[in-house]
């Protein structure tokens, strides 16, 4: 699992600077300052989802596990459900 | 050489022959005035030349000449000379007032009543002296200068000409307040969106076009900006995301919870930009702060979402600020504003 220091390093290698604007106006790099506070922010972004995706992998593996439990029984969801579980 | 009485068997000299033939070219000697001056019966056929710096007169009376009797006046002079009706009367087409280098014939019809026919006509000089400005009249050819960037040509009755650069009166309908703005790979919209809501509007329309993130995965977040400071606390609501590949009711991960958030979500993973992201919001700036919206949703979980919430802090918000979760975000923007009932 990554850390948020790794991801940091990772996100920073992608974008070695980072500017606003627009076509019209131009762009801006940002400032070290608010280069490095984006960078956080978009560092815990993606750990966040990671976790999510880590924990909802997780939940379908436990899910497949027990279904094959089941299908082993004999049983099925729907013989769960009538069982009132 | 002034009109003469020709009689029967008079010889005429070569110096008369030739100024004869200069004066119906229009030409030969002048009689050149430095002062205000009234026309006398010896003028028929002749050139007058008004040469002073001040304004001046050339007035016409009658009983000096007669039908088809010519007088061709000039002025020489800055001041600008007019031909001026005394006993007489006098039509024109144009003006009877000449500027420096003016010219024009006065052509008797009766002995009471001459046409003026001033060289340069009503038109034949523009008044223009400025990019942008407009030919206008008032009691003769003005220019109407260029107005104020935004300002809209306006009819006013008030107006010397009639017309006025003015604000645009507000629509009853939707009004552009920020056109189309593209912007790519930047870290956020931040500075681009800022100052789009004022006390002018209460509904805004907000059209993203074409919106997606460097990184797929990425979510498109949504915060609103007060003066350039964004609002970072206080977002309520949800947002259901229905992938293309959903065949029966959504599960709660299909549900994006915001209770107390840093923003609202508009789209779960944005997509690179095969699929990108078109969206509408509207945003509510009255006695609450909220926005709905929904859009089709580009990437990996290319479907439909749909949005709103509300956030806690009333305050006055200047803008808003679109945003990849954790990469660049590329796209384009429009934001309406809808006139108060």
């Amino acid at each position: 699992m990554t850390n948020k220091k790794q991801m940091i390093e990772i996100i920073k290698a992608e974008n070695p600077t980072l500017k606003v604007g627009d076509e019209k106006n131009g762009y801006i790099e940002l400032s070290n300052t608010e280069y490095n506070a984006i960078i956080s922010e978009w560092a815990d972004a993606r750990l966040d989802k990671e976790a999510k995706q880590v924990k909802a992998q997780a939940k379908a593996e436990a899910k497949s596990v027990a279904q094959s439990k089941l299908a082993a029984l004999g049983l099925t969801v729907e013989d769960l459900t009538a069982l009132g579980l | 050489m002034a009109k003469q009485t020709f009689t029967t068997g008079q010889v005429l000299t070569a110096a008369q022959m030739t100024s004869l033939q200069q004066t119906a070219m229009l030409g030969g000697d002048a009689s050149v005035k430095v002062a205000s001056y009234t026309l006398v019966a010896a003028d028929a056929g002749t050139t007058v030349a008004m040469n002073s710096a001040s304004t001046t007169t050339i007035t016409v009376n009658t009983g000096l000449f007669a039908a088809g009797d010519t007088v061709f006046i000039q002025n020489r002079g800055a001041g600008v000379c007019t031909v001026t009706a005394g006993s007489a009367t006098i039509a024109s087409a144009g003006s009877l007032a000449l500027p420096q280098n003016d010219a024009g014939i006065l052509y008797f019809t009766s002995t009471s009543a001459a046409t003026f026919y001033d060289f340069i006509q009503v038109g034949a000089t523009s008044p223009l002296t400025t990019k942008g400005d407009l030919y206008g009249y008032s009691t003769s050819d003005a220019r109407i200068p260029i107005g104020a960037n935004g300002t809209v040509l306006t009819a006013d009755s008030t107006e010397s000409l009639g017309l006025k650069w003015a604000a645009a009166a507000a629509g009853s309908g939707l009004t552009v307040v920020k056109a189309k703005t593209s912007f790519s790979n930047v870290a956020n919209t931040g500075s681009t969106f800022d100052s789009v809501f004022s006390a002018t509007y209460d509904n805004y329309l907000i059209i993203i076009d074409r919106v997606s993130a460097a990184t797929s995965s990425d979510d498109l977040l949504f915060t609103y900006l007060y003066s350039g400071t964004e609002q970072a606390t206080g977002y309520y609501g949800n947002m259901l995301r229905l992938r293309y590949d959903l065949s029966s009711a959504p599960s709660a991960s299909d549900v994006f919870h915001r209770n107390n958030a840093t923003s609202f979500m508009i789209n779960d993973n944005t997509g690179d930009n095969t699929y990108d992201t078109r969206a509408s919001i509207n945003v509510y700036m009255g006695h609450a702060i909220a926005m709905s919206g929904h859009c089709a949703a580009g990437g990996s979980n290319l479907g439909y979402s749909t949005f709103g919430g509300f956030n806690e802090t009333l305050r006055t918000y200047t803008g808003f600020r679109l945003k990849s979760s954790s990469s660049n975000i590329t796209g384009s923007c429009t934001v309406y504003g809808l006139a108060k009932s």
